[in-house]
């Protein structure tokens, strides 16, 4: 009963804290889901044009985040806490030719790409980083495919009115032109692309060709250049902020903004997840404290004629206190480690529900249930215990 | 009385609420002798018992063990006296039933704090359980559950022994021979002090006290006049 008490705590505790400890993975996966809560854009300079007097408007120069400085985004100290991301060079391109051309926007990105980081900020970090456009947003819903190879040069995904207006389903190709200026003279770059996939997000994105960023670079001629990169980031115990503003010192030039609504709203589910595994486990804790009293308490009260008896043959208080500390500390330590194995499983089941994966084993959880567990067993059996002290060694006379 | 081994001076227990369970009694207890205490039940014998095992402290009155005053002192100091000078036997045995003869032994030596296995094992052949170290009460008889109860009393080599009914749950047969056994630890040198209400057993003793109403109604001294001495 007692072991069964702890057990019962000491699953809960650890499959609460292995589910914690592994929520900064799978919430903050889960939280990709949303989309990114920080967009990166290059600072422009604007310039006030007009007369004196005279207003005229002004003028933004068009500026780029280069490509080749995006690996430093995972040097900074809060790293682990960038959970992915992709940047966007927009192109407006005319689909199709004659009479039924339509105008859409094409944003070149990372579907699947694998960075290098060139100087990673410690010896333990990988010296790669891969993701994409799925890590945030993985809430499209896409019929047919996602573009999977770095190196496809051929395919697009395309918005669902793009498809709509243009009658394109997976596997139809459909050429796309762009026009702009080459060595000051104008010119058009023509391209072919096949349909991999149809994606519906519900949003802007629906009204947009997406390919790999070097088939956008090459159709514009802006080699190199990024116009935005959005970026899911999760950071726990320290604002969002303060990835946006370490990231402007590691790439000068660049603007982190924060999408507010969603990190805050980020924050109080993390917050909420927190409170409530606080107060599940506080209820678990005082469930088990509650189980261990009542057992010490009836294991005492079944052995009184055998702690009279110890008593009366010589044993002092603190041998009849140790005897039961002991066992108290016997029962938390085999109802710990019983626990944390059905706790193990339990976040299983958690993370498989919640999560859809499963939650890896923290070993350091089981150095934290155990004194737990024997923590909770000592105090609840401190008053029972007390008890143990204060039997009479006359009641083996007395026959009571 | 000053070389009594326990003494007892106007020795007065009162339970909560109010029951008065011995009542100004002055005894005392000389070494080697065998004393029986007698009475009705409710009598007072029990408490009696308690007073000079170190078990219970009286109300009022003076209490002495083997020259120490008992009268006053905390439970520790209590429980030591107990420990070095006092061996109790009971009716109901009270053998720890999850453990061995050889271990109910040696728990007492453990408590008394010179655990000997091999003194232990003596103690047991000494009451004739030597075959018998390694069963659990439950496999033993009534009458060998209480010699390993004797054995466990005597393992420490206390002053006394006192022994309550040691015989009132055991068929005449087990009876007599723990009654024998008594009788040899008393031969050896061992102060005795037996509470029970077999009159048969009375006529064993040096000397039997009849207790009624918590009083010393009667103290018969007869050592040697028993054996017509």
């Amino acid at each position: 009963m007692g072991v069964a008490s702890v057990l019962i705590g000491a699953a809960v505790v650890t499959a609460l804290f292995t589910v914690s400890l592994g929520v900064g993975d799978q919430v903050g996966q889960e939280f990709t889901k949303y989309g990114a809560n920080l967009i990166l854009q290059p600072q422009s300079n604007t310039i006030e044009i007009g007369l004196p007097g005279v207003n005229m408007g002004s003028v933004t120069e068009q500026k780029y985040i280069n490509e080749s400085d995006l690996w430093m985004i995972k040097t900074i100290q809060y790293r682990a806490n960038v959970l992915g991301f992709a940047p966007f060079l927009y192109q407006m391109v005319t689909v199709g030719d004659g009479p039924n051309a339509e105008q859409a926007v094409m944003a070149g990105t990372y579907f699947n790409k694998t960075i290098q980081i060139m100087q990673p900020a410690s010896p333990q970090d990988p010296s790669e980083f891969t993701t994409g456009i799925a890590d945030v947003s993985s809430w499209w819903k896409v019929t047919g495919n996602w573009i999977t190879d770095q190196n496809d040069t051929t395919s697009a995904m395309v918005g669902s009115n793009v498809a709509q207006k243009l009658n394109l389903t997976v596997g139809d190709s459909f050429k796309v032109s762009y026009a702009g200026a080459q060595n000051g003279t104008a010119a058009t770059n023509v391209k072919e692309l096949k349909v991999a996939g149809i994606m519906e997000s519900g949003g802007a994105e629906d009204n947009q060709i997406f390919v790999n960023l070097p088939v956008a670079q090459d159709l514009s001629s802006r080699p190199g250049k990024v116009d935005t990169v959005q970026l899911s980031a999760l950071c726990v115990r320290c604002p969002v902020e303060d990835i946006a503003s370490e990231i402007q010192g590691k790439l000068p030039g660049v603007v982190g903004t924060t999408i507010k609504q969603l990190t805050n709203a980020e924050m109080g589910m993390l917050d909420k997840y927190q409170s409530m595994m606080t107060l599940v486990t506080a209820v678990a804790l005082l469930a088990s404290t509650m189980g261990i009293f009542t057992t010490m308490t009836a294991s005492v009260a079944e052995r009184r004629q055998e702690i009279g008896l110890m008593k009366s043959i010589g044993a002092e208080n603190r041998r009849i206190a140790s005897l039961f500390l002991a066992e108290a500390t016997l029962i938390g330590f085999i109802g710990g480690i019983t626990g944390f194995g059905v706790g193990i499983v339990l976040a299983q089941f958690i993370g498989l529900s919640v999560f859809s994966t499963t939650m890896p084993v923290k070993w350091e959880v089981l150095a934290v249930v155990i004194p737990i567990a024997i923590g909770v067993s000592l105090l609840a059996s401190a008053l029972p215990i007390r008890r143990a002290t204060a039997v009479e060694p006359a009641i083996v006379l007395r026959g009571e | 009385m000053d070389d009594a081994l326990i003494s007892l001076e106007k020795v007065t227990k009162v339970y909560g609420g109010g029951t008065r369970a011995l009542n100004e009694v002055t005894l005392s207890f000389e070494k080697d002798e065998w004393t029986t205490i007698m009475g009705p039940s409710g009598s007072g014998k029990t408490t009696l018992l308690n007073i000079i095992g170190c078990l219970d402290v009286p109300t009022s009155g003076i209490v002495r063990i083997a020259g120490n005053e008992v009268t006053g002192v905390g439970q520790a100091a209590l429980t030591r006296l107990r420990r070095e000078n006092v061996g109790l036997i009971f009716q109901q045995y009270h053998l720890i039933p999850y453990l061995t003869a050889l271990e109910n032994v040696t728990l007492a030596q453990y408590y008394h704090g010179s655990p000997d296995d091999s003194k232990a094992v003596d103690a047991l052949k000494n009451v004739g359980m030597g075959h018998r170290l390694d069963h659990p009460p439950a496999h033993l008889s009534g009458g060998e559950q209480q010699r390993v109860c004797i054995a466990r009393a005597l393992v420490n080599e206390p002053a006394i022994l006192l022994a309550d009914e040691p015989t009132g749950n055991l068929d005449q047969t087990n009876g007599n021979m723990v009654l024998q056994l008594i009788e040899r630890l008393h031969e050896e040198g061992r102060a005795i002090v037996l509470v029970t209400h077999n009159p048969d057993i009375s006529g064993l003793g040096d000397r039997t006290i009849r207790i009624v109403d918590g009083s010393v109604e009667q103290d018969s001294k007869f050592r040697g006049d028993r054996n017509g001495e």
